[in-house]
């Protein structure tokens, strides 16, 4: 059994933000508008965070794309009283659409704010409902939703492994914001396998987790900036 | 159902998704009416363009995939336009007054509109994959009732999720929510 994760390398990450559009279209996100925006209401999946250190002119900025740790000690897990919200045995954190009556408490548990809820129905200005993904449902107001490590292409490529008889390759996977990533600062892969491109990234001297004290046990990895610009 | 448009607040057209009323805030069906025919299982009518005789294709032994042909390679089955049909019927059965009214539709390039029988609503939130069915040699007939006997087809299985549960007990596939819920 696989163990989903990612590796994050914030020496590539030049903050462009290709991420989060990818993953806004893959996933079907619909957007709120600014005035709801305004309130919180906004949902990304996956952000890219700043960072200024440094006074002017000597100002480094840096950048850190955030989405759902995947948490194998998950905060928002246990709060949730309809198991919507669920550790899946290849380890990724799941949240069931149809399970989630809008208690919220998981968005409240989430030290990461990755957990984004329905204040509307998704709707979308035409013709852009056209281009909606036919793999990933829509989610009606009130309920939960968050990064998924895009599942649908997840279980999309075990299927295909299985159909050919064969085991899955390693970067064989891509979540839409690593296919998105120009730089290739982001590696999606299976942290079961000592072999794997995202394994040997997350034994790196570099690597660090997100709120690593709180005792979250995130699956993913921040490479640490090792260059000076 | 295709998707209609209403004026949101600030003017500007909205797409609306099947099933949805406004743009706002539905429950989980767009009426009570509607819920009411969910609970009672209360099905629409489904009226199709023409009333295409399962029965005599199975009679004569073509299987399901000949037509529906994406079944055993993806995600959807497939319902088959009317090229598919003249493949056999440019030659078979053409002296029938439904063949030659095919060939004609066909001559002025139209096409069929058939209404979708099976399905599951995006309420369900339900993704499924025909291919591994196949594969795992699940009959057609397990969900989709004895077609061979029917001329349109008829919904006369209940995809519940305690139908599709039980199955996967007992074949041992996986019955992790996210299999078939993302």
């Amino acid at each position: 059994m696989a163990r989903w994760g990612m590796a994050a390398d914030l020496d590539r990450c030049n903050g462009c933000g290709a991420c989060v559009v990818a993953c806004h279209s893959e996933n079907n996100i619909s957007t709120v508008g600014d005035e709801q925006a305004s309130r919180g209401r906004a949902k990304h999946w996956i952000r890219v965070e700043r960072y200024w250190e440094g006074d002017f002119p000597d100002v480094r900025l840096k950048f850190r794309p955030v989405m759902c740790q995947q948490c194998d000690n998950a905060p928002c897990e246990p709060v949730c009283p309809t198991y919507a919200s669920h550790h899946t045995e290849d380890g990724l954190n799941a949240q069931v659409y149809n399970r989630c009556i809008g208690t919220r408490y998981c968005a409240n548990a989430c030290p990461y704010n990755a957990r984004f809820f329905d204040f509307f129905n998704p709707s979308w200005d035409k013709p852009l409902q056209l281009q909606l993904n036919p793999d990933v449902s829509l989610r009606e107001v009130g309920v939960m939703e968050k990064c998924t490590f895009c599942v649908q292409r997840i279980r999309g490529a075990q299927l295909q492994a299985r159909t050919e008889d064969r085991a899955l390759r390693d970067g064989e996977i891509q979540p839409a914001c690593v296919q998105g990533c120009a730089a290739k600062a982001l590696v999606f892969g299976d942290l079961e396998d000592p072999e794997s491109h995202v394994s040997r990234l997350a034994r790196s001297p570099r690597g660090s987790k997100l709120l690593e004290d709180v005792g979250t046990q995130p699956a993913v990895t921040y490479l640490a900036r090792a260059t000076q610009v | 159902m295709q998707p209609t448009a209403v004026p949101s607040n600030d003017g500007s057209d909205i797409a609306l998704l099947p099933g949805q009323v406004s743009g706002v805030f539905t429950t989980a069906r767009p009426t009570f009416g509607a819920a009411v025919d969910d609970f009672l299982n209360r099905r629409p009518v489904y009226e199709q363009p023409l009333e295409f005789p399962h029965n005599i294709h199975v009679g004569k032994e073509i299987a399901c995939e000949v037509c529906h042909e994406g079944v055993d390679k993806g995600p959807k089955a497939g319902i088959p336009g009317l090229r598919t049909c003249m493949i056999c019927h440019e030659a078979i059965a053409t002296d029938r007054p439904r063949i030659q009214q095919i060939t004609a539709m066909r001559d002025k390039g139209l096409d069929l509109a058939w209404q979708r029988v099976y399905g599951f609503s995006n309420d369900d939130h339900v993704r499924f994959n025909h291919a591994p069915h196949i594969r795992n040699k699940v009959e057609c007939a397990t969900c989709h009732g004895n077609v061979g006997e029917q001329t349109i087809a008829q919904r006369n299985v209940e995809h519940t999720m305690g139908f599709c549960v039980n199955c996967h007990n007992e074949r041992k596939a996986s019955i992790d929510c996210l299999t078939c819920h993302f």
